[in-house]
């Protein structure tokens, strides 16, 4: 290629959006301003299928610069961006009921500010402010925050991604910074630590979004321009707007798709350069020195995505022997067999085996992402599974390690305890499967599992994985009914409601919070199950019959008479069709449904089910032990 | 392409405006999109485009394709990066 050659010919040739997005990857060219326009052009001429985004921005500086770069990642993530930007240094009238902001309705609003906003100590230097007066100053900055997002949060239930700009110039105290006790870079990190926990504790959904880290990461004088700052208020050079977006842009793409689940991993110069079936487990590249050291560096970085309660999972084409000789034997390998959660070596074509790790993991392969360096391998699955995410590996082996930081689906915006232990639950999943594979029928199977049931209700340091569950729970869903981390804790609150959820462990290990109930009208005569799941994790241990007999027993002890519960099909849960008859409920007549929160649909006539609890209540026939957790504030034992 | 062409596409492209309504007489006021932010990204596109730095100074005159274009062939001689230092 001469040097004079467009680098955007091939990219802006991509007769799709998903073939631009993938040679604009490939390219690594730094886009341009005139490339910005020229890629949004012929993005917008596509006319491809997009769905709505709507976003609403306040800020305190100009960030009208940053327009084009809005259309253009929200083009290449499929969205059609309505922007609504207040007015500069607009804030607390757009906080306000019917302001400008809310008749937008946006489906996220950003927020940039500046840290002289928070308090007029932050206008002069950090060391003029007494060591012993910091702490207060970092309550006081909380304050303008706290009157801001309070007011939002009264009225509209909308994300927000908070920022704050990083400062233009390096600390005050320059050199001496790092070994100050007054340091700017003490003050401002504890500042961070502290608003992060106010938000955390305090406003729902609600994610501060650290700029000084993508300042890191793009380079301070890279990022600002300031000619465009003194002129305008505009403080980012085209290159740092453009990343500042991207970024930002992540939290639109998480709020509006799903995540995904597991990197399906090939090994041959994906893990490790060369072939181990050839080059035997000495002969590959994996250790200290390049390339080996590029591929070790990889392996590191895949270890960070399971962090975030990613599955790792292996798809070679090789002899199963030679690729286990590696993963537990060689020295250098990072990845041993227990970070994956599901092995396929074999010499099947790969779309097949990743059906079957898909149904293996019980996991849609829409969220699946598949990494090959074979540019026949991903085709062929590109081809045959549009759904997953392929990634080939970059040809040149140093950008390996980064080579999916761009994907906004490996992000997570919070981590509950299931994340951080998901690869072990899969692990112990796979034992079970051996040993009911070795079991001679399913109840000794169960019986020899020696399962424990613990049972929590309102328990509130379950917010979010209880949330979570109602959000990502399709199979074994009765209602599929989604609700935020701030429904359910209003749930909880209510009297006359009840949340309850229960964590499972047998002879493998601890399954954590599994299950899930949502009971309406406990204060009685007649209660109803709103909402009532399992994560696929444990279906098939009757652990569903033994925790409806549990919260069955609760509400009768209450003075429950009747229960009435529902069946809603979706696509996905028909596993579930028949669960309330099976469990001795009767056809309930097809009158009108209780108000459903959130505008749930009314489960059509013939799904509707009752239960007399006057009667006796079945004997419990499930091997688990049943108990209830300490903090159950009702008192329930 | 000469220099008028170049840049009758790069204010067609920043102000999504047709290319033949771009003449040499073309003035700021003419172009509705062409406003103060406008102008910035315009200019953010001269520098890109024609591989120059714009002062402050400079940025306040160009408001007319013929500003730019006396400006870029009395200052904006294409350079390549070493030699703009």
């Amino acid at each position: 290629m001469s040097a004079a050659a467009d680098p955007l010919t091939a990219v802006l040739d991509a007769p799709t959006r998903a073939e631009l997005d993938r040679a604009l990857r490939t390219t690594g060219h730094e886009l341009s301003l005139v490339d910005v326009n020229r890629l949004t052009r012929k993005l917008r001429g596509l006319n491809e299928a997009t769905q709505p985004l709507r976003v609403g921005i306040l800020r305190t500086y100009t960030t009208e610069l940053l327009r084009p770069h809005w259309e253009l990642a929200a083009l290449l993530h499929g969205f059609t961006l309505d922007l609504y930007e207040a007015p500069y240094g607009s804030l607390l009238p757009e906080v306000q009921p019917d302001s400008a902001l809310l008749r937008h309705q946006p489906d996220v609003v950003f927020i940039f500010l500046q840290w002289e906003d928070l308090d007029p100590r932050l206008r002069g230097p950090l060391p003029a402010v007494p060591t012993g007066q910091r702490a207060e100053l970092v309550e006081a900055m909380l304050e303008p925050l706290r009157a801001l997002l309070t007011s939002l949060r009264q009225v509209a239930a909308t994300p927000i991604v908070l920022t704050l700009l990083p400062p233009m110039q390096g600390p005050a105290l320059g050199l001496h910074d790092a070994m100050a006790a007054e340091s700017d870079a003490e003050f401002r990190t504890a500042f961070r630590r502290r608003l992060a926990a106010w938000l955390r504790d305090s406003v729902p959904a609600a994610y501060f979004d650290d700029l000084d880290e993508l300042l890191a990461d793009v380079g301070r004088r890279q990022f600002f321009d300031t000619r465009l700052w003194y002129t305008s208020r505009c403080p980012f050079s085209v290159a740092g707007a453009r990343a500042v977006v991207e970024r930002l842009m992540t939290y639109a793409v998480l709020l509006k798709t799903p995540r995904a689940k597991c990197i399906v991993l090939d090994a041959d110069n994906t893990l490790w350069g060369g072939i181990v079936g050839e080059d035997g487990p000495d002969g590959i590249a994996l250790g200290p020195d390049y390339p080996g050291s590029a591929f070790i560096a990889f392996q590191r970085r895949l270890l960070d995505y399971q962090q975030r309660g990613l599955l790792l999972a292996l798809c070679s084409k090789n002899n199963e022997a030679d690729v286990l000789e590696v993963l537990r034997q060689h020295p250098h390998q990072l990845l041993r067999e227990p970070h994956f959660a599901a092995l396929r070596v074999n010499w099947s074509p790969k779309p097949a085996n990743l059906r079957e790790l898909a149904a293996e993991l019980n996991l849609g392969l829409d969220t699946f992402v598949f990494v090959d360096d074979s540019p026949h391998e991903c085709l062929a699955v590109r081809q045959e599974l549009p759904q997953v995410t392929v990634v080939q590996r970059p040809a040149s082996l140093p950008d390996m390690p980064r080579c999916l930081d761009h994907l906004p689906t490996l992000e997570v915006l919070g981590l509950t305890e299931e994340d951080r232990q998901r690869t072990e639950l899969y692990v112990q999943e796979r034992r079970r499967r051996e040993l009911r594979a070795s079991a001679g029928d399913v109840d000794q199977y169960l019986r020899s599992l020696n399962m424990r049931m613990t049972i929590g209700v309102n328990d509130t340091r379950q917010v979010a994985r209880i949330a979570q569950l109602t959000q990502r729970t399709n199979q074994f869903n009765l209602t599929t009914r989604r609700y935020s981390e701030a429904d359910i804790r209003q749930w909880m609150t209510d009297p006359d409601r009840l949340v309850a959820h229960f964590r499972l462990a047998d002879v493998f290990g601890d399954s954590g919070l599994v299950g899930v109930a949502l009971v309406r009208g406990v204060r009685g005569p007649t209660a109803e199950f709103d909402s009532f799941l399992l994560s696929c994790r444990v279906i098939g241990r009757q652990a569903e019959t033994a925790f409806l007999l549990a919260l069955l027993g609760l509400l009768q002890q209450q003075g429950v008479q009747r229960v009435e519960a529902s069946y809603i099909p979706t696509k996905k849960n028909g596993l579930v069709k028949d669960f309330w008859p099976q469990q001795g409920f009767v056809p309930a007549d097809g009158g009108p449904a209780a108000p459903a929160d959130g505008g749930c649909i009314t489960p059509p006539d013939g799904n509707r089910f009752a239960l007399d609890l006057a009667a006796d209540l079945p004997a419990a026939t499930a091997p688990i032990t049943i108990q209830w957790a300490e903090e159950n504030p009702h008192g329930h034992a | 392409m000469d220099m008028l062409d170049a840049l009758r596409e790069l204010i067609a492209l920043a102000f999504d405006v047709p290319r033949e309504t771009v003449t040499p007489h073309t003035v700021q006021a003419d172009i509705p999109a062409w406003d103060s932010v406008g102008h910035l990204n315009l200019m953010l596109m001269l520098e890109d485009h024609f591989k120059v730095r714009l002062d402050v100074s400079d940025m306040v005159k160009l408001t007319s394709v013929q500003a730019i274009l006396d400006w870029l062939a009395t200052s904006g001689t294409p350079t390549t990066c070493e030699s703009t230092r």
